[in-house]
């Protein structure tokens, strides 16, 4: 007999045992532990974003301002890379052999892993991709892939359209702690202008797919897909064709124009000089032009100076203001006169200033230094320090009626709100009665401390047109399918009774028919309108000016301000007659369209400014 | 002729023969799920990978029933030319250029054959030859001797390769030897050394540290203490409860032992640090959970432990698993030594537990077969194939399931590759021949 057959049972329990020992071990990790699983499903699911496009911006007449322009991505995919294909590669985006290899390497460390396609290329514009799209179908490890970026079918209002840019850390943390969690560290957001202000719209709803993917993160199968909502559309105020004479007229010059419609509000033409093309802050060179205008341009550029630039003082224009309080105050009438004494304060020669017309046709500057010094010493009783003090205080309080010295509410995020010097101001700076109406005389021409920007000047001008009152100042009329937002159709009145109004406007007619303004006549139409010279101490003096027309149904209101022009009729006068000639008329004169052209090529450039 | 036949159907072992079949056509189906790239790829059957495995499916059939054809004592007496045969080959194959980092194959143009394959069926053959000689008696130094060259020249051609994962199966003859007659301490001392090993292993690759009296010692000569120290005590265990006359035996016995344990450990020592590389240790790291390098070194096991784990109790359904088909890929190598993934996750633990059953009932079934011989050349030869395939299904699994580290090593049946289906397959006919003959011949 066999002395070791009993060793059988041996070795198949041994089996058994072994059969045992992996049921358990498998009963383990597939029933009871499930961390396996859940490992599972993190290495084969995968959510990803759906971007959803941007809202488009247009104009008042559905002129696409803002729209989409497409892009490609050019990825390279080095675990498939054959040997012919590298210099193939090299030959068509201009490589060299160690370009060629700090790509590789680029692609495949890092984030990067060989297996799988990575950009090498970003943001190549649909000329250059289809330059090399018939190429591409020949390599099988680069291929384009293309998105969508912003496009500027006409290239104007860059300031106020504003601009993306892929959100920084510090934003994406912002948003976060606000609980917005809609942006991933790839996205896009509104920095400036109409993009910032109207984001939440503009940028849509997120849509996500659920999907199963391949060990090289390719999409195998949807499980589920929410599709994004796209942005609303935003409808402006703005007048495409009235921009474009805009941005013309203020080349090679610094300053801003800002057209109202007064009975509504709405911006027809906002213009900040100088300007830029938007189209440049997108896609690839974002960051190389974005550094050219921001840090190696002197002008500033990327200021929107309408709405921006507050220190501005207004001038001439600013005793238009002074005459309507004057009058609702009753320290003077229209037939109101006063000497031109050039003694108090430095005028220029022109007919008696015996009434107000004939004042302020002619700018005169004694003539509103009295009327300021009635309007901010009332009672002779007591010391000139309280009165003035008393005086002030109610001044600022009916300025202010007109939008001055604080926001106007224009939905610009860049908005600030000038200033108006009042009793606490010239407390701190003198000390309590250590100032009187002596001290503070030059707010009477529109000098000294107040500072206004263009929009409040167009402003003023829309409340004349509209004999006391003015709508907010807005850019949106509409968004995707609902109207303008209820706060823009607010009336806001003045502190100034109607009937105060007409013999302004009446002045300010004399000024372009007979007076400062002569520049600014248009044939045909009566225009309004009221120069300013600014003074600078360092170059040439400011050019101002604010006007409306027609006379009696005004369609349009503007301030145009043109640092270093000299004086108001000068430039600003000129700008405004043909920027209003164009809207009102629909188109401009052959006479206008030359004098157009001689004024978008005059230079006017402080030569002090450091250019870089 | 056809009396022949119908004794051949009547004595053939159709428990066996069913079993073989049934793993046969699991496996294929599970292969076949491993291979699939979804139904809207529109592959030429026969080209692609589960059209090939068809192939050979069919081929070991004809060469099954062939083989049904043959005589026993045709294949014994062939045993040793073929053993040659295939040994010419292993050294051959070396002469090739490598692939993957192995000479393991000769490619022709539509397939390859894989020698290391055959070799283990043939030594199967020539070993059972040898011990069942007439004349030779396995007591004898010179048979042992015989047998530790037959199974050790081959072992060393693929280790050569270099293919571990196959060279670790030839250790299955140790069952062979030791239902022989091979002394039972040399199972024993195989358990003891991989016991050693792995708690060698594991406090170096763990890098542990111990406190004794103050002084901060390695986790390696804490253990050589706790064998020293276990030695001592059964030293005086035996000195006072052992009967004066077995004391030396017992005492030769324990030094033995000792000494075996401490080279061992010593050895393993030595091998960690110099002969592994960082390679190697990261594996055994991993093994033993020290490490997660889910991207690098323990990738493949994580996603196989992930596919497997995501199987949970009644798996996703047939072709539906999302990690370790082609579809997927998740899992490196998902249709020759990871495929048992597939199944797990596709048929859940239940599938892997009825998977289980039915592959050791098969073994089993050959090892009941072998006992039931009369002739010794058939039952050693059952031993031989039942042993292999165990080594294979043993390595194989632990390794899917992170009870080993990753050794490549094929799941007989299921692994594609047709050198493996066809030599597993002639492994089970001969059983299936030799055994049909038992009531005829007495060999």
């Amino acid at each position: 007999m066999d002395p070791f057959k009993n060793r059988q049972w041996v070795v198949i329990l041994i089996i058994i045992s072994v059969g045992i020992i992996f049921s358990f071990r498998l009963f383990y990790i597939q029933v009871i532990n499930k961390d396996w699983s859940d490992r599972a499903s993190q290495i084969t699911s995968k959510t990803e974003n759906i971007q959803p496009p941007r809202g488009f911006i247009y104009d008042r007449n559905n002129q696409l301002l803002v729209g989409a322009e497409t892009i490609y991505d050019i990825y390279i995919h080095p675990s498939i890379i054959k040997p012919k294909d590298s210099s193939a590669i090299c030959k068509l985006f201009n490589l060299t052999n160690e370009d060629f290899q700090e790509i590789i390497k680029n692609a495949s460390s890092g984030y990067n892993v060989p297996y799988k396609p990575s950009v090498f290329i970003e943001s190549m514009t649909q000329q250059e991709h289809a330059k090399i799209s018939p190429y591409l179908g020949q390599i099988n490890a680069v291929f384009a892939k293309s998105k969508i970026d912003r496009g500027y079918p006409s290239q104007i209002a860059a300031h106020l359209l504003g601009y993306i840019r892929r959100i920084d850390e510090n934003q994406f943390q912002n948003t976060k702690a606000q609980g917005d969690f809609f942006y991933t560290k790839n996205d896009f957001i509104g920095i400036t202008g109409l993009e910032k202000q109207y984001e939440l719209l503009l940028r849509g709803e997120r849509g996500n797919i659920n999907y199963l993917k391949d060990y090289a993160g390719n999409k195998i199968e949807t499980i589920n897909k929410k599709p994004p909502k796209p942005g609303k559309s935003l409808y402006t105020t703005l007048d495409i064709e009235l921009q474009k004479l805009g941005e013309k007229l203020m080349a090679n010059k610094i300053g801003s124009i800002v057209a109202i419609e007064p009975s509504s509000g709405e911006v027809l033409a906002m213009v900040s000089a100088p300007s830029y093309d938007p189209s440049s802050l997108t896609g690839r060179d974002f960051s190389d032009n974005f550094n050219g205008l921001k840090q190696n341009d002197s002008l500033k550029p990327l200021i929107n100076r309408p709405v921006y630039n507050d220190k501005y003082r207004p001038g001439s224009i600013f005793k238009l203001v002074q005459a309507l309080i004057a009058l609702d105050d009753g320290v003077i009438s229209t037939e109101t006169g006063f000497s031109c004494n050039k003694n108090i304060i430095g005028c220029h020669n022109h007919e008696k200033p015996n009434n107000l017309t004939k004042a302020i046709k002619h700018s005169c500057n004694p003539y509103f230094f009295q009327v300021y010094k009635r309007l901010i010493l009332k009672d002779n009783t007591k010391s000139v320090f309280q009165t003035s003090r008393e005086g002030l205080a109610i001044w600022v309080q009916k300025i202010k009626s007109f939008g001055f010295g604080n926001l106007l509410g224009i939905d610009l995020p860049e908005e600030k709100s000038g200033f108006i010097p009042d009793v606490d101001f010239y407390d701190k700076w003198y000390g309590k009665k250590r100032w009187a109406f002596s001290t503070i005389y030059s707010n009477s021409i529109g000098e000294g401390e107040i500072g206004v920007s263009p929009i409040q000047m167009a402003n003023l001008a829309s409340i004349i047109a509209n004999r006391g009152y003015y709508y907010t100042p807005h850019i949106i009329k509409r968004i995707a399918d609902q109207n303008v937002l209820k706060k823009f159709k607010i009336k806001h009145s003045t502190c100034v009774d109607k009937k105060h109004f007409e013999v302004v406007v009446k002045a300010m007619n004399e000024v372009v028919n007979k007076g400062t303004g002569r520049n600014a006549r248009i044939d045909s139409i009566e225009v309004c309108g009221k120069t300013g010279t600014v003074e600078n101490k360092t170059f040439n003096d400011h050019s101002v000016f604010i006007s409306f027309a027609p006379m009696n149904n005004p369609q349009i209101a503007i301030a145009v301000y043109v640092e270093y022009g000299t004086w108001g009729s000068k430039w600003a006068a000129p700008i405004a007659s043909l920027m209003m000639e164009s809207f009102i008329k629909g188109s401009l004169s052959k006479k206008s369209i030359e004098k157009a052209n001689k004024i978008s090529q005059a230079v006017i450039l402080n030569p002090n400014t450091n250019f870089k | 002729m056809k009396y022949r036949n119908l004794s051949i159907w009547r004595n053939i072992d159709k428990p066996l023969l069913i079993m073989y079949l049934l793993l046969s056509a699991i496996g294929y189906f599970i292969m076949y799920s491993s291979t699939f790239k979804g139904i809207n790829i529109q592959t030429e059957f026969w080209s692609a990978n589960y059209g090939k495995q068809l192939i050979w499916i069919i081929i070991t059939l004809f060469a099954g029933l062939f083989i049904l054809l043959l005589d026993g004592s045709f294949i014994k007496n062939t045993a040793y030319f073929t053993y040659g045969f295939i040994l010419l080959l292993l050294i051959l194959v070396l002469l090739t250029p490598p692939i993957k980092g192995a000479r393991s194959w000769f490619y022709f143009t539509t397939f390859s054959i894989q020698p290391s394959e055959f070799i283990k069926l043939t030594l199967s053959l020539s070993l059972a030859k040898l011990l069942s000689d007439v004349g030779s008696r396995f007591q004898e130094f010179r048979t042992k001797l015989k047998a530790f060259f037959l199974i050790i020249i081959p072992a060393l051609l693929i280790a050569v390769q270099p293919d571990p994962g196959t060279m670790l199966v030839f250790a299955c003859f140790i069952f062979v030897l030791y239902r022989e007659g091979l002394s039972g301490n040399f199972l024993l001392i195989g358990l003891f050394t991989v016991l050693i090993a792995v708690v060698g292993i594991f406090l170096k690759a763990s890098n542990s540290i111990f406190h004794l009296a103050g002084n901060v010692i390695s986790g390696n000569i804490f253990f050589v203490l706790i064998l020293i120290l276990g030695f001592i005590f059964s030293f005086l265990i035996i000195r006072y409860f052992v009967l004066p006359r077995y004391r030396k035996q017992k005492i030769q016995r324990l030094i033995i032992i000792t000494l075996l344990g401490l080279s061992i450990s010593g050895g393993i020592n030595y091998v960690y640090d110099s002969v592994f590389s960082e390679r190697h240790r990261t594996r055994f790291q991993i093994m033993f959970g020290i490490k997660e390098d889910r991207k690098g070194a323990g990738y493949n096991i994580y996603q196989a432990l992930s596919a497997v784990g995501s199987g949970e109790g009644f798996g996703k359904g047939y072709l539906k698993g999302t990690l370790s088909n082609d579809k997927y890929k998740h899992v490196p190598e998902q249709n020759t030594d990871f495929i048992f993934c597939v199944l797990a996750e596709e048929w859940g633990f239940l599938g892997s537990f009825i998977f289980i059953s039915l592959y050791l009932s098969t073994l089993i079934r050959m090892i009941l077969i072998a006992e039931r011989q009369r002739s010794k050349f058939t039952r050693i030869y059952g031993y031989c194939i039942s042993g292999i395939l165990f080594f294979h299904f043993m390595i194989n699994i632990a390794m899917v399931i992170g009870l080993a580290p990753v050794i490549g090593i094929p799941l007989p049946f299921f692994s594609k590759g047709g050198s493996a289906i066809l030599s597993f397959g002639l492994m089970v006919f001969i059983l299936l021949r030799l055994d049909s003959e038992r009531k005829v011949v007495l060999r």
